[in-house]
């Protein structure tokens, strides 16, 4: 697992490490099954509180990523990938969604929406 | 697991009043300025100190009445190793054996070359941080359930500091069920170790709370004085007149990152929670 924290970010170290796991998970390089690291060592490698791996891992168990058997660790648990994905893609929809308001809100007509994305797209 | 409840200690015009918990398998950490009361807390815990009034449990055995194999079960790294300068470390070796029947000496010789410490120096030759990463390994070396570590990491260099956090995170990480309790002064010791924080001033505890918690919840408010006067002031806790207009202290980021989109907002840090509760107004 390779993971990277920015500690000035403002998106908390948690969720920081929840999203990289799910892209993991997601792209496949943690594989259905696999063990991840215990929290206590992943907190040890990336130098934060174990409490703050732990709520990562419990939230991603929440959302069903991974499953928690007492004892013994945290396995990635068989997600359904094309479902993972679909959830994701609704959550870039949710942002458009939200910068379309914002625009209506500020009087953007619908061919000035549509020029600024084109604008960004080509960058 | 350790209890204190309702601990009181008077020091001439000095009073220590706390309660705090340190449960099985958590890191704590006690901040708080120099004079704080953070090292007396840790000899009331030890029972190096008998406390006035209230209570201190260490797995249910009240801290005075502690025997010496209850001792030797507690990993304690106080700011003087209490080892005689004229020694070298295989003298130490000799008297840890003595004391601790479960010190594992090929483990402390093993971390001692590692942290480039002499087997044949005397004690008196050691540098600061020599001595700071003798008392840690002093105390992780005899398998200990709970560490007890007033100021681990004070007078040290950044790399030494790093050195001795890495050891102990190892430790953590070789030891599932451990618990440690260590006092700091500097923030970021306790930001990348600890699970839980108390923030104690002047005898007092005046904050308790996951470490991770103010890490994400707690901001700092830059405002001018106009926004000032319309700021929701709710959920401030803490607040200092500056030049530009106030700095305001909150533990809802997310509610001024929401309502409040211009105005400077940045991540609290375990320093502006010692500076903004201690001296704000």
């Amino acid at each position: 697992m390779r993971i990277i924290l920015n500690n000035s970010s403002m998106v908390p170290i948690y969720e920081q490490l929840m999203d990289q796991i799910k892209n993991e998970i997601i792209s496949g390089s943690l594989a259905e099954n696999e063990i991840l690291p215990s929290v206590r060592s992943l907190s040890a490698e990336l130098r934060i509180s174990a409490l703050t791996v732990k709520k990562a891992y419990d939230k991603l168990e929440e959302e069903g990523f991974v499953v928690t058997v007492h004892g013994k660790g945290t396995y990635v648990a068989a997600t359904d990938k094309q479902l993972a994905l679909e959830a994701r893609k609704k959550t870039v929809e949710d942002d458009f969604a939200a910068a379309v308001q914002k625009a209506g809100s500020i009087g953007l007509t619908k061919d000035e929406i549509m020029e600024i994305v084109r604008i960004l797209l080509e960058e | 697991m350790v209890i204190i409840d309702n601990l009181a200690k008077n020091y001439g015009g000095f009073r220590l009043n706390v309660s705090m918990e340190i449960p099985n398998g958590t890191v704590t950490g006690i901040i708080g300025k120099n004079g704080a009361g953070k090292t007396t807390i840790i000899k009331a815990i030890l029972g190096l100190i008998r406390p006035d009034e209230g209570h201190v449990t260490i797995n249910g055995i009240e801290s005075t009445a502690l025997s010496g194999a209850d001792k030797a079960g507690i990993g304690v790294a106080l700011s003087d190793s209490g080892f005689s300068r004229y020694l070298d470390l295989k003298d130490v070796i000799c008297i840890l054996k003595k004391m601790y029947p479960t010190f594992d000496e090929d483990f402390f010789r093993k971390s001692c070359a590692a942290q480039g410490l002499a087997l044949d120096k005397k004690l008196k030759d050691y540098s600061t941080g020599m001595h700071a990463k003798l008392r840690v390994l002093t105390a992780i070396s005899h398998k200990a359930d709970l560490l007890i570590m007033d100021e681990p990491t004070a007078g040290l260099d950044v790399e030494a500091r790093n050195e001795i956090l890495d050891m102990l995170r190892q430790y953590l990480s070789d030891n599932e069920n451990c618990s440690i309790l260590l006092t700091s002064h500097i923030s970021s010791d306790i930001e990348s170790l600890c699970d839980d924080i108390y923030l104690i001033n002047d005898g007092k505890i005046i904050l308790h709370e996951d470490t991770d918690t103010v890490l994400s919840n707690y901001a700092i408010l830059k405002v001018n004085d106009d926004d000032y006067e319309k700021l929701d002031k709710s959920y401030i806790l803490s607040t200092k007149k500056e030049n530009f207009g106030y700095v305001c202290f909150t533990n809802e980021k997310q509610f001024y990152v929401d309502n409040y989109p211009d105005i400077i907002i940045e991540n609290g840090k375990i320093d502006d929670l010692i500076l903004m509760m201690t001296g704000g107004k």
